[in-house]
């Protein structure tokens, strides 16, 4: 419908935004072995001034959160927890208690927050949590997935990671890995641990954190311009194949946009993940696109390049589709669009 | 609503904004309408704002440091029964409008300032619209240093309703030590002899009145006339003596009435207008920000409004809910432009911006409501106007004691 009421201001994608998130509130998933130390974070979290207002949404019945007793509050009902910040737990249905929880603050029933955590643990792969965001057309516009930390348990982690498909899962999605207990694990330990994670993912920042003491600013996003030295083709055994493609030349949209629409048609649930910007044609700023298996993020036009520098970098997080192939799709795609 | 102690008093909002200053104007907080900047020879930024009712006139605040607001000129009205509520400035040129309670009370009209001395504002002229059927001059609106735009009433018109005694006169301040009438208008039948009849009242009636007069430097030949019960109007001014309407629109009945602002966006042939909420507790509920498709300008056609949260959150918090004053683009140098983000003032509802890139879908992308302000006899805040200057600093008004907000825009 912009086509009627064009703005000279507002691109294909609407209004250029400073940010990433430009209006949307920004949600973090917060996810991690039981036992991981993610409650001791969250809690430390919450009590400084960059964790006041945020509204924490517990995502597994049974799970261990804030406070044994908040979990057994009826699932309807939103808690304050002090410093300005609520919480509430969902056993299902995510939408539902996001959107409970903006409905109540725009009542002024509960205190003005600005983010969200969402608290996932045990054996939960975050897929379903960040597909939730691209699925929901309403949800995807009025929220942001800023941030996917995992918390990993030094002292137990590599053999989690070694036996739990899920537990390799979380570490694969990250955008930030926490690593918890180096005080009690051994050196070598922890190093392994922190090779076994770089090599699962070759993007995410990896952080300590001793006794959940960690930059709170660290939990808030986004991380983009962070990521740590790219290893090409990362393989494991569950057939994880990470990459990241570059181009510095503008791609049309149209040319994009009918390359992702095969890869995912054809091989939709082994995209796990892909993110980054894109330099496309007839557009001053960058392009952010997000996927999820079959579903795409609303794509955002920002207002500016971070660093001036105009290219595309989109990082493939897949299940056994090698960069080759994504490359010659594009290419393909792009000289049949001439 | 169940009895949960996390309702029992409504929770101020500041989402996507930052408040960087609050100032209660000496305890003089209660503002109306009028609100504009200008930048002295020294270096210095003044927010001009008209107060909504008697003992003040008007306060100029240095702002230069958004973060700290300093009150440089408080002035007073020479009579209680008046107010100005309405002021525009052109440079240093501004003009300040006098409204009184009842016909015949004086002084009504408009005064002309100098304002390039802030501590000092130095009168130029005053217009006189004083009679024994005017109550002089409720909004005025003046960009261009040549011709100030105003909803006023006349010693010489006589309204067959005595509601409906203001109409639009055009006065000619290009000398501006001798402002002279160069044109009106007025809906047909709403004054004494008129061969038209008068237009059928509204159930709530509020009169056929002008409200706010807009003229843009793109489009100088048109006036954007917001008529209260009576609509409003897109009227061809390339002849100031002689103006015609283009076109008309309303949205009442069913709807109540007041409409108060006509916005136009012309890059992109849109309309945004306004309903005024005049009813406490939301009894003249809806109070809206409507969109209109203007590509004709003949015919538009409104196609969206703006989304608000639940009345039944709003109505009982004290004093008004609803739609008012908007940012309107005002055509100088010391403010800003967007026509893809419009901000509005709704009473208790606060301070709203909405992103109306899609402007079939406008969303809503920041919110502030502060806190009911020290002393309102409201009960809540009741923010009533917005400005918005060049360097995108947002100035928003409380009605009646919480004075001026600053704040960034953080979206």
């Amino acid at each position: 419908m912009n086509e009627l009421f064009p703005s000279p201001a507002a691109g294909r994608f609407g209004r250029r935004q400073k940010r990433e998130r430009g209006a949307r509130m920004p949600v973090t998933v917060l996810t991690g072995f039981l036992g991981a130390g993610k409650t001791t974070l969250l809690k430390r979290f919450l009590a400084t001034p960059d964790g006041a207002g945020t509204a924490v949404v517990v995502n597994e019945f049974g799970a261990v959160g804030i406070d044994d007793t908040l979990l057994r509050a009826s699932a309807d009902q939103t808690v304050l927890l002090g410093n300005g910040c609520v919480c509430c737990n969902t056993r299902s249905d995510l939408q539902i208690a996001l959107r409970r929880l903006v409905a109540e603050r725009e009542r002024g029933a509960i205190p003005d927050f600005r983010r969200i955590v969402i608290e996932t643990s045990g054996l939960a792969d975050p897929s379903p949590i960040l597909q939730t965001f691209a699925t929901d057309r309403a949800l995807g516009e009025e929220f942001h997935l800023e941030l996917v930390a995992t918390v990993v348990d030094a002292a137990a982690g590599k053999a989690t990671l070694d036996w739990s498909a899920e537990a390799r899962k979380q570490a694969i999605l990250a955008d930030m890995l926490v690593v918890t207990k180096s005080d009690i694990a051994d050196e070598t330990a922890t190093a392994a641990l922190v090779a076994q994670l770089r090599a699962l993912n070759a993007h995410a920042a990896i952080e300590t954190a001793v006794n959940g003491a960690l930059d709170p600013r660290r939990l808030i996003g986004p991380h983009s311009g962070e990521r740590s030295a790219f290893v090409a083709e990362l393989s494991h055994s569950d057939g994880i194949l990470s990459f990241v493609l570059s181009e510095s030349a503008p791609i049309s949209w149209n040319t994009f946009a009918r390359a992702m629409d095969t890869l995912v048609a054809l091989r939709g649930a082994d995209l796990l993940r892909v993110k980054g910007f894109l330099n496309v044609e007839g557009c001053s700023g960058p392009v952010v696109v997000q996927f999820v298996q079959h579903l795409a993020h609303p794509a955002v036009e920002l207002a500016a390049w971070p660093d001036g520098e105009r290219a595309s970098r989109m990082v493939f997080i897949t299940r056994n589709i090698p960069e080759r192939q994504v490359r010659d799709l594009f290419a393909a795609v792009r000289a049949l669009a001439r | 609503m169940s009895a949960s102690p996390l309702t029992q008093i409504p929770e101020p909002t500041t989402w996507n904004f930052k408040l960087l200053a609050q100032h209660q104007l000496d305890g003089f907080g209660g503002m109306g309408e009028g609100m504009s900047i200008s930048l002295t020879k020294d270096g210095r930024r003044i927010i001009w704002l008209a107060h909504e009712s008697a003992p003040k006139n008007f306060t100029g605040v240095d702002v230069s440091d958004p973060r700290k607001p300093k009150v440089v000129v408080q002035t007073d009205l020479p009579q209680s029964h008046m107010r100005s509520n309405s002021l525009e400035l052109s440079g240093d040129l501004m003009a300040v409008a006098y409204q009184t309670q009842k016909t015949g009370q004086k002084p009504a009209g408009f005064e002309l300032f100098d304002v390039s001395v802030p501590e000092k504002p130095r009168s130029i002229s005053f217009f006189d619209c004083s009679g024994a059927t005017s109550r002089g001059v409720h909004q005025l609106w003046f960009c261009d240093g040549q011709f100030v735009h105003m909803a006023a009433g006349a010693p010489d018109f006589q309204p067959s309703h005595p509601l409906d005694d203001q109409f639009y006169r055009c006065i000619d301040v290009r000398n501006p030590a001798k402002p002279v009438e160069v044109g009106r208008w007025w809906i047909p039948g709403t004054r004494q002899g008129d061969s038209t009849p008068p237009p059928p009242r509204h159930k709530l009636d509020k009169g056929y009145r002008a409200h706010n007069t807009n003229v843009y430097a793109k489009r100088p030949d048109r006036l954007y006339l917001a008529y209260i019960d009576g609509g409003m109007f897109i009227v061809d001014i390339s002849d100031k003596s002689k103006p015609k309407p283009v076109s008309h629109w309303t949205n009442s009945p069913p709807y109540t009435g007041f409409t108060h602002t006509v916005m136009p966006l012309f890059d992109r042939n849109l309309l945004i207008v306004t309903d005024e909420s005049t009813e406490n507790s939301a009894k003249d509920w809806p109070k809206l920000v409507w969109i209109l498709d203007n590509r004709d300008e003949t015919h538009p056609v409104s196609i969206a409004t703006c989304p608000l949260p639940p009345v039944d959150a709003y109505k009982d918090r004290g004093g008004r809910f609803g739609a008012h004053n908007l940012f309107e683009n005002t055509p100088v140098p010391t403010a800003w432009h967007s026509e893809d983000i419009i901000l509005g003032t709704f009473f208790n509802g606060g301070l709203r911006a909405y992103d109306i890139s899609n402007a079939y879908q406008p969303k809503e992308v920041a919110a502030f409501v502060p806190p009911a302000p020290a002393g309102t006899p409201a009960g809540a805040v009741q923010l009533n106007d917005v400005f918005v200057d060049e360097r995108e600093i947002v100035y928003t008004v409380d009605r009646f004691t919480g004075g001026l907000y600053i704040l960034e825009m953080d979206f």
